[in-house]
C-alpha cells in the first residue's frame, strides 16, 4: 500500500517532477581548485575560524570549532593553503565568516578516529561522533544532528525515519544515492538506532523511484527492526509533518516537534554522513548535488562543502542558456541566489538554472476563489482567506486562522491561477509575526 | 549576468484564470452548437449579441473607471454565453445586450470586477430580466429542428408556442427530454450536450463533481419523497444547466468541500420546494441566487482541522 497524506500537489507532472534529465546518471566527483566555506551553515552560533591565513590544511581537519549547545566544528573539504579568513554574502540573511583553502590537489586525510562497525560501536560515543564530524541535516534544514539523537527529558521516541521522499522537482541526488550506496544508508540508520535505542527503522522513499526502492530493501534484508515504505508521488511528500503523518499516521502536534510525536526524521544523505562518520571516522566533507537546468550536462555531483555555484554549473557543462535565475534547491522551496561566486554548502542538496523566459515574473490578477489552494494545502490551511487578511494586513486575524502552521511548501502558489504569491506572502507575514509577537 | 531574486515557488502550475475559463467555453461547445442547431439563426444572433455586450461593456468600464483591462481573462466571454443560454431563442436582441450590460456592470464591475461580485453574473442579470420583462423571458418554442429520431417530430413547427415541460410534466417523451426536443432556454434544453461538457470540465479539472451531482441528486431525492417521478424532474427545465454551469461557478460558492456540500444540498432543496409551491414554473436561477447569498455566510460556519490541531500523543 502506498501512504500518503492530505492535500498536496504534484508539481511539474508532465515532466516527470523536472527530474528526467538526472535521475539515470550516476554520481560524479566534483573537486575544486578552491573552496570557500562559511562557518555557520547549521542552525545554532557560528563556529569559531582556528585557523589563519597561510596555514596547511588537510582533508578533514578542523578549521572552526563548535560555539554553544547548537555548535559543530567545520572541517576542511579539501587539503591545502588556507588563502583567506574573510566576511562574505553567502546564503543566509547576513554575511558569513568564510574560510578560503586552495587545493594542493593531495586529498591527504588528517588522521581519523573510527568507531568501527555500526553494531559494535559503542552505543554512547555514537553522539559525540556525529558532532565532531560535524553533521547536520542534509535535507535542506541544517539541523545538528547529534541535538536530534539525544532524547530529552520527559520525551520518548520508538521510530527513526530515514527521509528518502526526495519530493521536491529537479533533485535526483538522494535517489541516486539510495540507489548506489544503499548500504551506507542502512548503517548510518543502525547507527541512529542503536544510539538512540530505537527498534523501529523506516526508510520512506516516493514511488517514483522503483529502482531505489528495490536496491533499498534488497539491502535491508535481514536487518534488524529497519523496513522500507513506500510513499505515494505527492508534494510535499518529504515534508517532516507530512512523512511522518504518511508512515505512523500520528500528526506533529501544532507549534510541537516530531518527538511529540515520538519520532524522529533524517534525510537519507545524512544517515550516509553518519556511518562515514562512526565506521570511518570522516567528518563531513562533501555532499551529493544535483545541477540541471538551464546547463550543458545535468549531473549528480558529489561535491566538496565550499564549491562555489559556478564551479558545480561548469562542472554541469556550463550555462546552455542565458541564465535568468538560479536556486539553490528544487523549484518548489529552493533560495534564489543573487551571483554564481556564492558557495554550496551541507545543506544544499541541487543547483538549478532556469532560462530568461523560465524566470519572468507572473504578473498576478485578482483571486478568483476557485478552491485551488485550499485542496492543495497539506496543513489544511486556508490560504484563499488567509490572503485576504494578509492584504488587510491583519496579522493578529493570519495568527488567528493558524498562519504559523504553515510550512511554507509553495503548493497553494504552484497551483494558484491568478499567480498570486501565496506562499511569499504567508512567510513574510510569519516573519513579521514572530519579530513583533503578535 | 542578471539574476531574478524571489521567494519560491520558482515554477507554477501553466493553469491561468484565462485558461480556466477557456475550458469552461470549451464545456459549453456542445451546448452552444445544440442550441443554435435546434432553434436556428435566431439563437445564435441571441448568443452573439450578448457576448459581445459583454466583451464591450467590461472593456468600456474598466476603461472608463481606469482599471486594468481584463477581457483577456475571457470571464466575461463566459458569463455573455451563459446569459445567452438562459434566454428563450426569441428573445429580441435587445434583451441580451442588455441582460450582459447588467451582469457585467452592475453585478461584476461595481462590486470590484472579477472575484468580488457575490452573486453569479449571468444568473443575477436573468433574474432581473425575468422580473422586468416577465413575458418575453418566458415565451418558449418549440425548436425548430430536432436532435436525432423523434416520435413526436412537430413537422415544421417552427414558432409554435408550447408549454415548458416543467408546466405540463410527462409531456414529453424521456428521449426529447435528453436530446432537447422540447421548448425551453437556448441552453439548457439540450441535456446530452451539458452532461459532455460536465464530464470534460471533470476530465481537465476546471470544476470537482460534489456541487453538480449532489444538487442535483438532492432535487431527484427530494422529488421522489414527494411522489413524483426524479428522472423526469432532474431532465426538466435549467436544473441540469444550472447545476454544472452556474452553481459552480468559483466566485459564489463556498471554499471549502463541507461549505460546498451544504450549498449544493440548499440549491437541490430550494428548486424542489419552488418546483412544489408552483411559484414560478422555473425555480433553479432562484435557488442558486438565493445559496450565492448563503455563501459568505456558508464560510464563515464551516473549517477544518489544521494538521497538527490533535492531542498529545500518549
Amino acid at each position: 500500500m502506498k501512504l500518503s497524506f492530505k492535500g498536496g500537489i504534484h508539481p511539474l507532472k508532465e515532466l516527470h517532477e523536472g527530474k528526467g534529465k538526472t535521475s539515470a546518471l550516476p554520481i560524479k566527483d566534483l573537486v575544486p581548485e578552491r573552496v570557500c566555506i562559511p562557518v555557520d551553515m547549521h542552525i545554532g552560533a557560528p563556529s569559531e575560524p582556528c585557523v589563519k591565513k597561510g596555514d596547511q590544511v588537510k582533508l578533514g581537519q578542523v578549521i572552526a570549532t563548535p560555539v554553544g549547545g547548537f555548535g559543530i566544528p567545520v572541517h576542511a573539504s579539501v587539503s591545502g593553503e588556507v588563502t583567506a579568513v574573510v566576511t562574505r554574502q553567502m546564503l543566509g540573511k547576513k554575511p558569513s565568516t568564510c574560510i578560503e583553502i586552495a587545493s594542493d590537489g593531495q586529498d591527504e586525510w588528517v588522521a581519523l578516529g573510527p568507531l568501527g562497525d555500526v553494531e559494535k560501536a559503542p552505543a554512547d560515543k555514537i553522539v559525540q561522533q556525529v558532532k565532531d564530524a560535524g553533521i547536520c541535516g542534509l535535507g535542506g534544514a541544517c539541523f545538528p544532528a547529534h541535538i536530534k539523537l539525544m532524547i530529552p527529558e520527559g520525551k520518548s521516541v520508538d521510530t527513526v525515519i530515514l527521509n528518502g521522499a526526495e519530493c521536491e522537482t529537479f533533485l535526483t541526488a538522494d535517489h541516486r544515492l539510495m540507489l548506489e550506496e544503499p548500504q551506507r544508508i542502512l548503517k548510518g540508520l543502525r547507527a541512529i538506532m542503536r544510539a538512540m535505542q530505537v527498534a523501529a527503522g523506516v526508510v520512506a522513499i516516493e514511488d517514483n523511484k522503483p529502482d531505489a526502492i528495490k536496491a533499498m530493501k534488497e539491502a535491508a534484508q535481514g536487518m534488524e527492526g529497519v523496513r522500507v515504505a513506500i510513499l505515494k508521488t505527492k508534494y510535499p511528500q518529504g515534508g517532516e509533518k507530512q512523512l511522518i503523518d504518511a508512515v505512523t499516521k500520528r500528526q506533529v502536534p501544532s507549534g510541537g516537534l516530531p518527538i511529540d510525536a515520538h519520532v524522529v526524521v533524517f534525510n537519507v544523505g545524512t544517515a550516509a554522513a553518519i556511518a562515514d562518520a562512526v565506521t570511518e571516522g570522516k567528518p563531513l566533507i562533501s555532499r551529493i548535488t544535483t545541477v540541471t537546468g538551464a546547463v550543458n550536462s545535468p549531473s549528480n555531483l558529489r561535491i566538496r562543502v565550499g564549491t562555489s555555484f559556478q564551479d558545480a554549473i561548469d562542472a554541469a557543462g556550463g550555462f546552455s542558456e542565458e541564465p535568468g535565475k538560479i536556486f539553490a534547491g528544487g523549484s518548489m522551496t529552493g533560495l534564489a541566489i543573487p551571483n554564481t561566486a556564492i558557495s554550496l554548502t551541507k545543506a544544499n542538496n541541487g543547483v538549478v538554472v532556469l532560462n530568461q523566459k523560465e524566470a519572468v515574473k507572473k504578473e498576478p490578477s485578482p483571486c478568483i476563489r476557485c478552491g485551488r489552494c485550499v485542496e492543495a494545502c497539506p496543513s489544511l490551511l486556508n490560504p484563499q482567506y488567509l490572503n485576504v487578511l494578509n492584504d488587510r494586513a491583519d496579522l493578529a486575524g493570519m495568527k488567528k486562522h493558524n498562519v504559523m502552521d504553515c510550512t511554507v511548501c509553495g503548493s497553494c502558489s504552484y497551483v494558484c491561477p491568478a499567480k498570486i504569491e501565496l506562499c511569499a506572502n504567508f512567510k513574510e507575514a510569519k516573519e513579521k509575526i514572530t519579530a513583533r509577537r503578535v | 549576468m542578471k539574476l531574478r531574486l524571489s521567494t519560491g515557488p520558482h515554477l507554477v502550475n501553466r493553469e491561468s484564470t484565462q485558461t480556466l475559463m477557456l475550458d469552461v467555453l470549451i464545456a459549453l461547445v456542445p451546448t452552444t452548437a445544440a442550441g443554435i442547431y435546434l432553434f436556428g439563426t435566431k439563437a445564435a444572433w441571441v448568443l452573439a449579441v450578448a457576448v459581445i455586450s459583454a466583451v464591450v461593456c467590461e472593456y468600456l468600464f474598466q476603461k472608463l473607471a481606469r482599471r486594468p483591462v481584463r477581457v483577456m481573462d475571457l470571464s466575461a466571454v463566459v458569463t455573455g454565453l451563459i446569459l445567452g443560454l438562459n434566454l428563450p431563442a426569441e428573445a429580441p436582441l435587445w434583451l441580451p445586450a442588455i441582460g450582459s450590460a447588467i451582469a457585467i456592470i452592475l453585478v461584476k464591475e461595481l462590486f470590484g470586477g472579477i472575484g468580488h461580485n457575490f452573486m453569479n453574473p449571468a444568473l443575477l442579470a436573468r433574474g432581473i430580466l425575468l422580473a422586468s420583462w416577465p413575458a418575453r423571458m418566458s415565451v418558449y418554442h418549440l425548436p425548430a429542428r430536432v436532435l436525432g429520431v423523434t416520435e413526436v417530430v412537430p413537422a415544421g413547427a417552427d414558432v409554435i408556442s408550447a408549454a415548458t415541460p416543467l408546466i405540463r410534466p410527462g409531456g414529453y417523451q424521456m428521449y426529447d427530454l435528453l436530446m432537447g426536443n422540447i421548448p425551453g432556454t437556448i441552453g439548457e434544453v439540450c441535456k446530452i450536450a451539458i452532461l459532455i461538457g460536465f464530464l470534460y470540465m471533470l476530465f481537465v479539472g476546471t470544476i470537482r463533481w460534489h456541487i453538480p451531482v449532489i444538487f442535483v441528486g438532492t432535487v431527484a431525492l427530494m422529488t421522489w419523497v414527494m411522489g413524483g417521478d426524479p428522472l423526469r424532474s432532474v431532465l426538466s427545465g435549467g436544473l441540469l444547466f444550472g447545476a454544472v454551469f452556474m452553481a459552480t461557478d468559483y466566485v459564489t460558492n463556498p471554499m471549502l468541500k463541507v461549505g460546498q456540500v451544504i450549498f449544493a444540498i440548499g440549491c437541490g432543496v430550494l428548486v424542489s420546494v419552488i418546483r412544489m409551491t408552483k411559484a414560478f414554473p422555473e425555480g433553479v436561477t432562484y435557488a442558486i441566487l438565493l445559496m450565492n447569498i448563503l455563501t459568505p455566510l456558508i464560510d464563515r460556519w464551516t473549517s477544518r482541522r489544521v494538521y497538527g490541531m490533535v492531542k498529545k500523543h500518549a
